[in-house]
């Protein structure tokens, strides 16, 4: 492309202070979340209106230029990557809330809105918005609207998905369009619920509608500590056996306790094998019913000890350990790789053992920090590349964990999308038909498929399967380094 | 072109003679008034999968059927060759109770999925009109929803995996049979209220919940839809967890009691909150907490219905029906704070047009249906106007409001008058993509969704 050319009039679009080019500035764009890939950008634009998002788009269109939507770049699956050059479009400066509706019960936002401030801005009322990925205070609501975002509290509230109503978005073309809005059972096809997870291929929302809730009346978490991976796992399906859906059921392992307690103290036994934390929410009469139950639960399990946290101060403790957990890693490793397959929860126990065994064989540590109650693991795979030959053992490691939740029935990713680091793993889990049927809503959306190209579908034949080595060497042709 | 023997024939040779209808026993079928050129009742995936290669070949439109409960839903269809029906295609397919999750055949009954599942003390969290005899291919397929939507969600937010035939025959699945999936696009979605255009849904994987140990309502009768929409207000913005939070009008909570052998004072709206948990006390203290809401929006009674007169109730309200005759069902969507003056508006196009309606409506989740049935029996030819009329302007109010209204349940003489959907917005070119390219010759259901797709 002709980048003075294409920058002089994109900058007509977006202003001086909307575009950058050079290549110092254009650094901070070249990764995501997942720092191992990194491709450059040829220009960044940084718009301020659905218009100006869809003049950029309409240029890129007619000169055939490939471009990519950013959100707040905490992505783990390398969306957000240019692989192919062109434009960036990032997001974080259409950052405003548009409409507080308490008495419809919806928020109309603009997409760069970092997901915490919204429920910060519900909260003197009394709501909130219940999508809290772990990076809630960096993401941006359109990246959970791109990636169809989870969290911890996923089993009794569900993902984004569950939340966004309706949303305002550019096509690859340039029209403007709306696609739902505050009302439930929109006219036609939900091309709502296909946009959310569509891993910014299809299109960039410029205004989301999403539910917003009450606060519950009350909150209880507690924490149980556990000697073995198996009784905290029989733990969280018992739970579940006596028609219990808590908030939300998360797990740590020892390598997990001993990083987040070296990091952050939030106060988990340092000897123990596992900890469960539970939270339960509700009227207060229903919060307190449960309580009880879930104790009982914990002792069939043998459970060491049982905390209920008294008040918020200690029940923020315990959650900080978890949501700190990731950030935490620094403290037992230099780096870490880290997986997000899916199991049906009743595999818990044959998958943790499996892990296990990985761990043994290649001889790398894991620390599982995860959430239960769904069944989407994180187990992060502790390396250091200054060791020969560690990170490639790391990523092998990886690629067997996630063939044997495929296998157990589960799935490649829980929540961070597919992107550019799994596409070569899709034909696990997919036929060549089903990814055919998936092409062709993109191309509903995206005929020409200029819009975040390379991402999701496998670049080997469909059907065939590229396996880590394969998808190593492909990507390192596309990218030149990784 | 295949003559009709010879069609009938082929047929017979896929499915077997007992497994295909021609003639007249196959005019019962008969889709808004057209009949098919034969019925098809498929075995296996397999066949169901042959029959739209055997369609695609020969370009043949086919209407998918479950129960057929629903088959008043939808534009009058461009042509009819084969009626598919999936009733054969029933049973369960895979469950895990500690996974919470199962995978049926879609022309499975709800009632058969929920009694499977109810053993173990979970279902399907969905409750829809003719629970008895819907299918959950045929659930899916019309987004069909029930009165606690509110608490676990519709359809859109149950389905984590589904099998479908598409047009050409080939099978696909879409997501995983994990609660939890972000891997590929979210085909499911597509499916969910498509009436069966896109492709004929056969399997259905359904994340699933805890059937509550103790579920009881609030009842109380209201003087005015305004009391109604102050309470309901109220309702929304406290802590409490409702499972349902059903508005009826006069009429209809007049004959919901009468189902559930209750006394009703004459001209007094409905209001009916469901609340269910795991404990007895728990419930209680709920129901406690919205009779306090009504004492104080100035509801002088409200009553508690506990076991069968509470399922009783929920029962009839979800099988609302008028009498067998003449009747039109619509379905509106608003926005919350929009529902009483949608009801206000309904009573009066009815009153202008001499119509009985009765509307039953999930006032916190912003659905509402009107029930319309000729006040005279014996003058069908102010019922039609007086319908087309109050689907315009009912119709016109949704839309001002952010929502949209369609027809449900009408004989083709409406649909002749009125559009069943409406108008789609800025979406609508786009909504014509998918149809294009997952049924380019439109051979599924041509004519009866949205947009003429």
């Amino acid at each position: 492309m002709d980048k003075e050319r294409i920058a002089r009039e994109l900058t007509g679009i977006v202003g001086n202070e909307g575009i950058v080019v050079d290549p110092g500035e254009l650094r901070v764009y070249e990764t995501d979340g997942l720092t191992v890939f990194k491709a450059m950008p040829e220009i960044v634009v940084l718009p301020r209106s659905a218009e100006q998002v869809a003049g950029v788009v309409r240029v890129c269109h007619r000169e055939k230029i490939p471009f990519v939507v950013r959100g707040a770049g905490t992505g783990l699956s390398g969306g957000a990557l240019p692989i192919e050059g062109g434009v960036l479009i990032g997001m974080n400066r259409m950052n405003r809330i548009l409409e507080l509706d308490y008495e419809n019960q919806r928020a109309v936002v603009e997409p760069g809105m970092v997901n915490a401030w919204l429920t910060n801005a519900l909260a003197p009322r009394g709501y909130y918005y219940s999508p809290d990925p772990a990076s809630q205070t960096a993401c941006s609501i359109g990246g959970n609207v791109g990636e169809n975002s989870g969290g911890p509290r996923t089993p009794k509230y569900g993902v984004t998905t569950n939340h966004v109503l309706g949303l305002e978005v550019v096509l690859p073309s340039g029209e403007i369009l709306k696609l739902g809005g505050k009302t439930l059972d929109p006219l036609g096809y939900d091309l709502t619920g296909v946009f959310v997870g569509s891993e910014g291929t299809f299109g960039i929302a410029t205004k989301v509608v999403v539910r917003i809730m009450r606060k519950p009346e009350a909150v209880k978490t507690l924490m149980g500590v556990f000697e073995t991976i198996e009784d905290a796992s029989n733990t969280v399906s018992g739970i579940v056996a006596r028609g219990i859906i808590p908030v939300a059921i998360e797990m740590m392992d020892n390598n997990s306790i001993q990083a987040v307690e070296k990091g952050v103290g939030a106060g988990y036994p340092l000897d123990a094998v596992a900890v469960l934390l539970v939270e339960v929410d509700g009227p207060r009469d229903e919060v307190d019913a449960l309580v009880d139950p879930i104790i009982d639960v914990c002792k069939e399990n043998r459970v060491r000890e049982v905390r209920v946290a008294r008040d918020d101060n200690e029940r923020l403790l315990l959650w900080k350990g978890r949501k700190a957990a990731f950030a935490a890693m620094g403290q037992i490793s230099p780096e870490y790789y880290v997986q997000d397959s899916v199991i049906p929860r009743t595999k818990l126990p044959s998958i943790m053992s499996f892990i296990g065994e990985l761990s043994r064989k290649y001889g790398l540590r894991v620390a599982n920090v995860f959430h239960a109650g769904d069944g989407n693991l994180h187990p992060l795979v502790l390396y250091d590349s200054r060791n020969e030959g560690e990170m490639q053992k790391a990523e092998e490691m990886g690629s067997e964990i996630i063939k044997a939740c495929v296998g157990m029935g589960g799935s490649l990713t829980g929540e961070h999308g597919i992107g550019l680091e799994k596409r070569d793993f899709m034909p696990l889990m997919y036929t060549g038909d089903d990814l055919d049927a998936m092409r062709k809503v993109k191309k509903v959306f995206d005929p020409d498929g200029l819009f975040n190209p390379g991402k999701i579908f496998p670049t080997a034949t469909t059907g065939a399967e590229t396996g880590p080595a394969g998808q190593r060497e492909i990507l390192q042709k596309v990218l030149g380094s990784a | 072109m295949l003559s009709d023997d010879a069609l009938v024939q082929r047929l017979k040779d896929l499915l077997g003679q007992e497994h295909v209808l021609a003639g007249p026993s196959a005019s019962s079928y008969a889709v808004d008034g057209a009949a098919p050129r034969a019925v098809v009742v498929p075995g296996s995936v397999e066949q169901v999968s042959a029959i739209m290669a055997l369609a695609s070949a020969e370009a043949l439109k086919v209407v998918p059927r479950g129960s057929g409960t629903k088959m008043a839903l939808g534009g009058i269809p461009e042509r009819v060759d084969l009626v598919l029906v999936l009733s054969r295609l029933s049973g369960l397919v895979d469950y895990e109770p500690g996974d919470m999750t199962a995978t049926f055949r879609a022309g499975t009954r709800l009632k058969e999925a929920q009694a499977v599942l109810g053993r173990h003390g979970q279902f399907i969290a969905l409750d829809p009109a003719y629970a008895d005899l819907a299918t959950l291919g045929g659930i899916l397929a019309t987004n069909s929803s029930g009165p606690r939507r509110l608490r676990y969600g519709a359809s859109r937010d149950l389905l984590i995996a589904s099998r479908v035939v598409h047009a050409d025959g080939k099978v696909t699945k879409g997501g995983a049979k994990v609660v939890k999936n972000v891997a590929g696009y979210d085909v499911n979605k597509l499916y969910i209220g498509s009436l069966g255009t896109l492709g004929i849904i056969v399997e259905a994987t359904f994340r699933l919940h805890p059937v509550p140990p103790v579920e009881k309502t609030c009842l109380a009768p209201l003087d005015s839809i305004d009391v109604a929409k102050a309470v309901v207000a109220r309702i929304l913005d406290s802590p409490l967890v409702p499972s349902a939070v059903e508005l009826l009008n006069p009429e209809a909570a007049r004959r919901v009691a009468e189902h559930a052998g209750l006394p009703w004072p004459p001209d007094r709206y409905g209001l009916a909150v469901a609340i269910g948990s795991v404990r007895s006390e728990a419930v209680d203290a709920q129901l406690e907490a919205v009779r306090r809401l009504c004492r104080e929006t100035d509801i002088p009674e409200a009553h508690v219905l506990d076991g069968s007169v509470h399922h009783d109730f929920w029962r009839a309200t979800q099988d609302f029906a008028l009498g067998d005759g003449r009747r039109v069902v619509l379905k509106a969507s608003v926005l919350l704070s929009q529902v009483a003056e949608a009801v206000k508006r309904g009573e009066e196009v009815a009153t202008q047009h001499g119509l009985v309606l009765g509307v039953v409506s999930e006032a916190a989740s912003g659905i509402i249906r009107y029930h319309l049935a000729a006040r005279d029996a014996a003058s069908p030819e102010h019922f039609e106007p007086g319908v087309a009329e109050a689907v315009t302007r009912l119709r016109a109010f949704t839309q001002e409001v952010e929502g949209n209204l369609i027809i449900l349940e009408a004989p083709p003489e409406i649909k002749r008058r009125v559009d069943v959907w409406g108008l789609l917005g800025t979406a609508g070119p786009l909504m014509q993509r998918p149809k294009a390219e997952f049924d380019p010759q439109r051979l599924l259901n041509p004519g009866r969704f949205v947009g003429g797709i």
